[in-house]
Order: structure tokens, then C-alpha cells, then sequence
């Protein structure tokens, strides 16, 4: 069985030949680069460049050697290491100022931190770091992308409240005003990527996943703010629903064009937008009916309508309440299944949902990878296998980017655990 | 009427209701109600937000919500305090901030609001606070308090470093240290030798409340 029949084999509630593995084949279930060079070192791999994938989580792409060694099954199409066809980092980022910038480059520059993290890594061209007092500050052209506190890990989108016309707006004129054309998605941006997903779906037997399709909620509080856009969607209903509308139409366009360049090749088309906190969603079930369920409704339809592939949705945090609202607009997977977060018990959720829903992620990397024994990730990883994985509907992956300060140790004991615990039966 | 009015202030920030509950402000001011008789029913009133949380009945949005009219009627409020000379004594003053390396504040945000609505004097140093401002915090305000936040698995271990420094300075026996954020357990506060861990805003507050009365006591 190769990986890509494991993981649809998986998608479809059955019972492959072990569970799938997940390391870096979406944006939240990678490796931060720190614990990836450590990882590299102690498994004593060949010397090769890092790329940084996505520049504010400072993602790691994952060489195809760990890939192997890991016996992972599921691959994103922006990877830019081998396996990968053409070289071109693509990658859509939000700039301080409200608009989008579409990254589109093979030209990869070295970035040498100078503070006490101090590693190397490779970034996209147009991506300049400049150092100031206490600061990272990382700008695309002359307009601000985030910001990094010196011996910090990540970059973290700024909003420039000068010239943010969103954060500023007060009507919904001041939003028609903003010039939304920044978020449409390029033909050339597309068929780079179709060039990539052709390629790696005749060329390799991994199952191919693109999570990028759209977000709504965390890109609001990205532009407005995160409390700003909590407050908005109650004290300033017809501001939020013109933001919306607008946004809406917008990743309609760009979600068609996926599905329609490129939704053949891929298996898994991701949607996100992080509703949880440690211990209740953000908004109740009211607000997010009000808000969110219908426009969900519409960008999943074209994907159910114009492709075959299963539809991914990331939300961290507890978000119980909302699993069966995302189950009734056609979820298929969702990601990352916070199990530390309040409500979210892997047994009740399973028993709940997991005729309907497939889980996708499960190992904790805030307080278990980081912090616990090498033999307590081995308990841990068992235990989640034991609950989740009967009857399929369960891909293993870390619930979040692995991140520092995890030990290599408990990386190699969570992969090699999901491979030989994972193969089915199952035993208990 | 003016203590009509007052309810009705309390009633419209539980409902979480911006326009309502400014509209009453200005009434109970035309009635000449004194600006610390509204603070006051405010406090009772995030005091019901806050229980509405714990009980699961609001939501983080709903706690963020309830500060935002907060901050608001506090702004329309304090020329007219500091006019009438009306002192509040706070009863406690704590000296808040998101560790170094962590730029994160929303946290915080919503802990320094929920404090100061409780009646405490909260100095809030931001974020990517180093060790060495902490300290700098607690020789130059004496607070009782001093509260961490972190959002990162790799930057709350920084607020071991803050009670180290602490200690180092001899300052450690003058204050209380509370330290919160989404990575963080009972356990991990305990280890690095905090004094208490705030599990969510409303439980922070609480415990800052208690906190206070332990110096108080020790003190005297």
C-alpha cells in the first residue's frame, strides 16, 4: 500500500495498513527550524540548506530524507525541497498595511541570525530582515510584514495603524474604498502551482494536500485586530458583515481558481480560521451561525461541486461546539485536534464524530513534545493511536509546528511509535 | 432615579451593550451622580461578565467586549474624576508584562482591563519585557504584584528568569508573583516559583485579590 491509498483509504472511515503520518504536509503540522536543524544533527543526516516555507511561523521545509526515515504520507504542494519539481517558493503573505503580497521567486537568500538563537536558514529574495534596537522587523518592498523580539522564535504579523485603511476603517464606505484587488489570486501564482501539484501527483506516491484555500475569521482579527474583530462582530454587526461580504467574494474567486487549476491533483484542499482558545471557543455557536456557517457553506460547495478532494478545516483550541456545525456545511477532516484545550477529549470526540469526521493531528506540542520523556511521548502517542484510530478517520500528526525547546529525542520517539504502534489491527 | 440609572448601567454592560450603557453614563452624570458610584457598578458589572465566563455562558469575545465598554466609559469618566479630586484607593497595584521574546498582549490586555475594573492599579510595561525591566518595575512602583504572561511553550520558561532576578535583587519576599498564558499549568508556575498561576482572566483577578490580603497580613 503506498501513501497515498493509506490516506484516502483513511479519508473514507476505513482501516488502511497503518495509520498515516503527517510531518510538514500542511502549514500548522510542520517543524519550527530550531528543533528541525537539532533534529537533523542528531540523526547525523547530510549537511543541506534549510528553507524557511512559511516566514512569520519560521517553518522549516522537510527534506525528503526525513520524509523516508519518518514514513510520512502526506506531502503540501508548496514544498520547495525534493520531492518538487520546479524550485519557486510560492506563498501569500498579509502585509501591515492590509493588503496581500503573492511571494513568487527562485531566488532563496541566506539569513544569518546575529542574536543568541543564531542559526541559518534560507528565505524567498524578497523578504529583507533588518535589525533594530531590540527587534527583527521583516518588510517585502517598503511595507512592514511582522516583527521578531531579538532571541525570539517568531515573527508576528504587525499592523501598520498608520496606513491600514481596514484597521481604520469606521463605515462600510471606508471599506469599500480599500483596494481589494491585492487578494486576488495571479494566473501565474496558479500555475506555478499546478506545474507543482501535476508533477508531484505522476510523480510520487504521496497524497497531496493544499491548505491555503481561505480564511475569514483570523484574517478579520489579522487586519482589524484580534480583540477589535471580537468586539466588531458584536458592537459593529453591519462594519463586520460588509468586511465579510467583501472578503467573501474575494476568496470565492481565488478558491474557484484552485479548484479549477489545479483540484485535480490534489487530495486534500484545507480551509482555517482559529476559534478556539485553551478553554472555550472565541465566539458561541450563535455568533458563529450568524457570522461564518453560510459563507463557509458557499466556499465549501465549490470545492464538493468542481473536485473530488476532501475538505481539511484547521482551528485550534477547544472548538467542541463548533465540530458539528463544520460536520453539517461538509467538513471532511479536521485539524489539529488540541486534545489539552478544554472539552476536547479524544475519547468523546471520537465516539461523537468519528463516524463523520476524520482527525487530523492529535500530538501535543505544547506541553507534551517539548517537556515529557522520551517514553512518555511513546505512552502518549500510543494512547492517541488506541483512541482515534479504529475504523480509520485518524492522520497522526503533531497538533501544532513543532517547536522549540523540543528535544530531537522526542521527535524520533513520536514518528517511530505512529509507525510501529500505528499498523493495523490495532492492539490494545 | 439615580439609582435607577445605575442599574440600568450595569444591566446594559452585562448585555454587553456599548450605546446603552454610555447613554446611561451620561445620564446618571446629568443627575450628578458621583463618578465613583458609576465605577462602581461597572466593577459589579464586569464582576457578572466575568461569573457569566466561568459558568460558560460567555465567551472570550463576550469578556473582550465587556472591557472595550469598560474602557470606554472610563474614558468619558476620568477628566470628570480627576476635576472633583475623588480618590480611589486602589486596593492594589500590580506591575504586568508579556515576557521577553513574546509580543503577544492580548492576554494581558484583557487581565490588566479586568484588574483595573476590579479596582487595582495595574502598570502595564508591554511586551518583550526583559528581566532586567521587571526589575527596574518593582524598585521604581513597589507594586504587591507582579504579573508574567506568555503565549509561547518557548518563551514562558523567560518567566523564571524574571523571579530569578527577583531574588537576585533581594526582592523577591516584596511581592507576589502571578503568571498566566495559554502554555502554561498549576505545575509549571509552581516550578519556576511563582506564587500563583491565573488560569484565565477572571480567575486572575480573584487570586490577585488574594494575593493582596497575604501581603497585607504579612506585612502587618
Amino acid at each position: 500500500m503506498n501513501p497515498r491509498e493509506r490516506v484516502l483509504i483513511a479519508l473514507k472511515h476505513e482501516e488502511p495498513d497503518r495509520v498515516p503520518i503527517d510531518l510538514g504536509g500542511t502549514d500548522s503540522s510542520g517543524i519550527h527550524v530550531i528543533p528541525y536543524i537539532e533534529l537533523r544533527k542528531f540523526l547525523k543526516l547530510p549537511h543541506k540548506p534549510v528553507r524557511i516555507i512559511n516566514f512569520i511561523q519560521q517553518r522549516a521545509d522537510v527534506h525528503d530524507d526525513i520524509l523516508n526515515l519518518f514514513n510520512v504520507d502526506v506531502i503540501d504542494i508548496t514544498r520547495v525541497s525534493e520531492p518538487c519539481g520546479s524550485r519557486y517558493a510560492l506563498w501569500r503573505y498579509i502585509l501591515g498595511d492590509g493588503t496581500a503580497f503573492e511571494g513568487i521567486t527562485n531566488k532563496w537568500i541566506l539569513w544569518r541570525r546575529e542574536d543568541d538563537i543564531g542559526y541559518e536558514a534560507e528565505i524567498p529574495s524578497y523578504i529583507q530582515v533588518v535589525k533594530s534596537n531590540n527587534d527583527y522587523i521583516a518588510y517585502i518592498g517598503n511595507k512592514i510584514l511582522a516583527k521578531m523580539p531579538r532571541n525570539g522564535y517568531y515573527f508576528w504579523g504587525v499592523i501598520d495603524k498608520e496606513k491600514n485603511i481596514l484597521y481604520n476603517a469606521r463605515t462600510v464606505d471606508d471599506i469599500k474604498k480599500f483596494d481589494w484587488d491585492s487578494y486576488k489570486v495571479s494566473d501565474q501564482f496558479l500555475n506555478l502551482l499546478r506545474e507543482r501539484a501535476e508533477y508531484l501527483y505522476k510523480n510520487t506516491s504521496y497524497a497531496l494536500a493544499f491548505v491555503e484555500g481561505a480564511t475569514l475569521h483570523e484574517w478579520a482579527q489579522g487586519v482589524r485586530g484580534w480583540d477589535k474583530w471580537l468586539s466588531d462582530l458584536r458592537i459593529r454587526k453591519s462594519l463586520a458583515e460588509a468586511i465579510l461580504d467583501i472578503r467573501l467574494e474575494i476568496v470565492k474567486y481565488n478558491v474557484e481558481k484552485y479548484v479549477d487549476v489545479f483540484g485535480e491533483f490534489v487530495h486534500v484542499i484545507g480551509f482555517g480560521d482559529d476559534f478556539g482558545t485553551e478553554e472555550g471557543p472565541q465566539i458561541d455557536v450563535k455568533t458563529f451561525r450568524e457570522f461564518y456557517k453560510h459563507r463557509y457553506e458557499e466556499l465549501f460547495s465549490i470545492v464538493k461541486k468542481r473536485s473530488r478532494a476532501y475538505i481539511f478545516f484547521h482551528s485550534c483550541g477547544s472548538i467542541y461546539p463548533l465540530i458539528k456545525e463544520f460536520i453539517d456545511i461538509g467538513v471532511d477532516i479536521i485539524n489539529p485536534v488540541q486534545i489539552s484545550a478544554k472539552g476536547m477529549d479524544p475519547e468523546k470526540l471520537k465516539k461523537e464524530f468519528g463516524d463523520q469526521i476524520t482527525f487530523w493531528g492529535g500530538v501535543d506540542t505544547q506541553h507534551v513534545l517539548p517537556f515529557a520523556k522520551p517514553n512518555e511521548v511513546i505512552e502518549h502517542v500510543k494512547k492517541l493511536i488506541e483512541i482515534f484510530a479504529p475504523k480509520g478517520g485518524f492522520i497522526l500528526a503533531p497538533v501544532h509546528n513543532i517547536q522549540p525547546p523540543t528535544p530531537p529525542e522526542n521527535i524520533v520517539a513520536m514518528f517511530k511509535t505512529a509507525y510501529e504502534y500505528g499498523k493495523y489491527p490495532i492492539k490494545r | 432615579m439615580s439609582q435607577e440609572v445605575l442599574v440600568k448601567i450595569k444591566e446594559s454592560l452585562v448585555n454587553l451593550d456599548l450605546d446603552r450603557t454610555i447613554d446611561f453614563v451620561k445620564k446618571a452624570i446629568e443627575y450628578g451622580v458621583k463618578p465613583i458610584d458609576i465605577i462602581n457598578v461597572l466593577a459589579d458589572g464586569m464582576k457578572i461578565v466575568g461569573d457569566l465566563y466561568e459558568r460558560g455562558v460567555y465567551f472570550v469575545a463576550d469578556l473582550i467586549i465587556a472591557s472595550e465598554i469598560f474602557k470606554e466609559i472610563m474614558n468619558i469618566l476620568e477628566p470628570l474624576i480627576m476635576r472633583e479630586k475623588e480618590v480611589l484607593k486602589p486596593i492594589g497595584r500590580v506591575v504586568i508584562g508579556t515576557v521577553e521574546g513574546d509580543i503577544h498582549d492580548i492576554g494581558k490586555n484583557l487581565v490588566t482591563t479586568m484588574l483595573r475594573a476590579n479596582g487595582f492599579e495595574v502598570i502595564d510595561l508591554g511586551v518583550d519585557v526583559s528581566p532586567q525591566k521587571f526589575v527596574d518595575a518593582v524598585k521604581q512602583y513597589k507594586p504587591d504584584i507582579v504579573g508574567m504572561s506568555a503565549l509561547l511553550t518557548s518563551t514562558m520558561i523567560n518567566m523564571k528568569k524574571v523571579i530569578e532576578a527577583l531574588e537576585k535583587e533581594g526582592l523577591r519576599d516584596k511581592v507576589k508573583v502571578i503568571v498566566g498564558g495559554a502554555p502554561l499549568t498549576e505545575k509549571f508556575a509552581k516550578e519556576i516559583g511563582a506564587d500563583a498561576y491565573g488560569e484565565n482572566a477572571v480567575i486572575a483577578v480573584e487570586i490577585c485579590r488574594k494575593l493582596v490580603e497575604e501581603l497585607r497580613r504579612s506585612r502587618y
